[in-house]
């Protein structure tokens, strides 16, 4: 760049205040445009989120008869405490929080101790185990369905929690195998080298090396990955049949009452309790998260 | 490769995962291969049908067509708005000077909350009584003729179940489109204007090219996961009315579950996955061999 490697020339001050100028005359329109279609947006990606909320606060009356877009007449609570005693949402967070759990613990530390072997250790076949794992990535869900139903019935794991947490850790594997890859490339290979000298094996190197510093990548797997199993539907909806067992999405699905009649504040009540938790999370590491999203797929 | 390492220890490694993944993964899929060949109920013994479910599906279920079509027209309506959308504002937020976090954060919301608490959500803004955001909107700025019970309209259902699932994601995207643009060196663009390029030569000739490996990562992104759609088209109309908003994938769910149709409904769980990797293919395909002329 010309105002970099000769700024003081008269000659490069002159090309870098046209620029100047050009980007302040076009600023006007072509800013002024891009700041309301923005604003635009994001208006229509939030607002239907914001009139949840303040539809979880109207009254039955209100919601029935006024003008959806106006705030409520008056506000209330009471459909918080209908929501609590049509479900038990207290439970259903817990269970997807058990799943949530379950399923993190096996992606990381199965997605670690693969992309250990795969781009650590290193062995032959490597090249063909990486392509048999890049199927998991394309393949839709739902092709697991018929078949895993089947399995679990013969193997009585219909209806537990072991049911929802193996698929959902199966398909997300794929995922962070690459993500721990592309992070253990990034180790330099001395430091490996160094402490095999020193006499460490694998196992020792996995432990005292590669563990500890992966811990960034830990987080962003754990994070994106909670977004996924903390809302999944299909496997809970397909595996899990007791009340006791259900996960968020399958509790809120309670609140459609018999006939199709829904007592629709209340259910909008319910919505805004149970994600709330995720939601927290979200506010509260969302610079990790973002991070995470966007390194995931960047990487690729 | 490590120099110490022996053959038990990568066993140690890498057996668990690979376990797991073909238990969950692999297995199923082989599974479904197999099962395609049969007719089952899953009570009754099996029977093999050789490729009589391919013929059905093929030359004598409408249904499998119709959601076929549903399908593709569900992932083109997908595509637009998640993929279109986020370039867009992708490219906007690049020219804002302050508040970016803020928009990426605010963006990205919808795809933090569950399909089932999105289909409640869209079932009251497409509904016509009472009059929900939708009707209420077109109502105010002049449209009212277009007011209609947007999910019992054979002729909207399909797009009205199609856009919340464009909704949740574009926000998903649009950061990996921004975190690529941003990627885009300042020399290049700046030459670019000097030399006086427009806005839009700039983006066709400079950033777009610069962030093509992102977006075709992207597009993949976008298409397996507009091809698996399952769950809002399913919770908020489960493929009705009639059949005017069924997916393969709801189809293939009801054939399964609701029919007990276990060896057909594996059949179209095959063609879904050819479909994926087919439809995978093809975007390596154009994508690169645009970038080669």
């Amino acid at each position: 760049m010309i105002t970099q490697t000769a700024p003081s020339t008269p000659r490069g001050s002159a090309l870098s205040s046209t620029v100047h100028q050009r980007r302040r005359r076009q600023p006007s329109l072509y800013r002024t445009l891009s700041r309301v279609l923005i604003m635009l947006i994001v208006v229509v990606q939030v607002y239907p989120l914001a009139w949840l909320f303040l539809t979880s606060l109207r009254t039955e009356h209100d919601f029935a008869t006024g003008d959806p877009f106006a705030l409520p007449s008056s506000l209330t609570w009471e459909n918080y405490a209908r929501a609590f005693e049509t479900g038990d949402l207290g439970r259903n967070i817990l269970n997807s929080f058990i799943v949530t759990m379950g399923a993190n613990i096996l992606i990381v530390l199965f997605g670690m101790m693969a992309a250990y072997a795969l781009q650590v250790l290193g062995f032959r076949l490597s090249r063909f185990v990486r392509a048999l794992f890049l199927v998991g990535i394309i393949v839709p869900v739902q092709i697991a369905l018929v078949p895993l139903f089947i399995d679990y019935s013969a193997v009585n794991l219909l209806d537990t929690y072991q049911s929802m947490i193996i698929p959902l850790a199966g398909f997300a594997l794929p995922m962070s195998i690459y993500l721990f890859s592309s992070f253990f490339e990034y180790i330099p290979r001395e430091t490996y080298e160094a402490a095999s000298l020193d006499g460490a094996g694998p196992y020792r190197i996995f432990g005292l090396i590669t563990l500890p510093l992966s811990l960034n990548t830990v987080v962003t797997v754990v994070l994106v990955n909670s977004i996924f199993i903390w809302n999944d539907f299909i496997f809970a909806n397909t595996f899990v049949l007791s009340e006791d067992l259900k996960t968020i999405p399958l509790g809120l699905q309670n609140y459609i009452g018999a006939m199709g009649k829904v007592d629709w504040t209340a259910t909008f009540a319910a919505v805004c309790v149970t994600i709330t938790p995720l939601l927290l999370v979200f506010l509260v590491l969302n610079k990790a998260m973002i991070q995470g999203l966007e390194s995931g797929a960047t990487k690729g | 490769m490590l120099p110490n390492r022996s053959r038990t220890s990568v066993l140690v490694f890498l057996l668990p995962p690979l376990l797991l993944y073909c238990a969950a993964v692999l297995f199923p899929i082989l599974q479904s291969l197999f099962l395609s060949f049969f007719s089952w109920n899953g009570i009754s013994e099996m029977e093999f049908v050789g490729l009589a479910n391919y013929v059905r599906m093929l030359t004598a279920d409408d249904i499998f067509w119709r959601s076929f079509f549903n399908a593709l027209l569900y992932l083109a309506i997908c595509l637009v708005l998640q993929l279109g959308g986020a370039l867009v504002v992708a490219s906007l937020l690049t020219s804002l000077r302050r508040g970016r976090e803020l928009i990426k954060t605010l963006y990205l919301l919808p795809a933090v909350i569950s399909t089932v608490a999105i289909a409640f959500l869209f079932v009251r803004i497409y509904s016509i009584d009472p009059v929900g955001l939708l009707n209420q909107l077109l109502h105010w700025v002049g449209l009212g003729s277009f007011e209609r019970a947007w999910l019992s309209d054979v002729n909207t259902v399909l797009a009205a179940v199609s856009a919340p699932e464009g909704w949740r994601f574009t926000g998903l995207y649009m950061l990996i489109i921004y975190a690529a643009l941003i990627a885009v060196p300042k020399e290049l663009e700046e030459a670019a204007v000097l030399d006086g390029a427009s806005k839009w030569t700039l983006f066709t000739k400079i950033r777009f090219p610069y962030i093509r490996p992102v977006w075709i990562t992207t597009t993949i992104m976008a298409t397996t996961y507009g091809l698996r759609g399952f769950d809002i088209p399913y919770l908020m109309t489960n493929g009705g009315p009639g059949q005017s908003s069924e997916l393969l994938t709801t189809y293939m769910y009801k054939t399964a579950f609701t029919s007990t149709d276990f060896g057909y409904a594996s059949t179209i769980s095959v063609f879904i996955v050819i479909e994926c990797l087919v439809a995978v293919g093809l975007i390596l395909f154009m994508l690169k061999r645009k970038a080669d002329s």
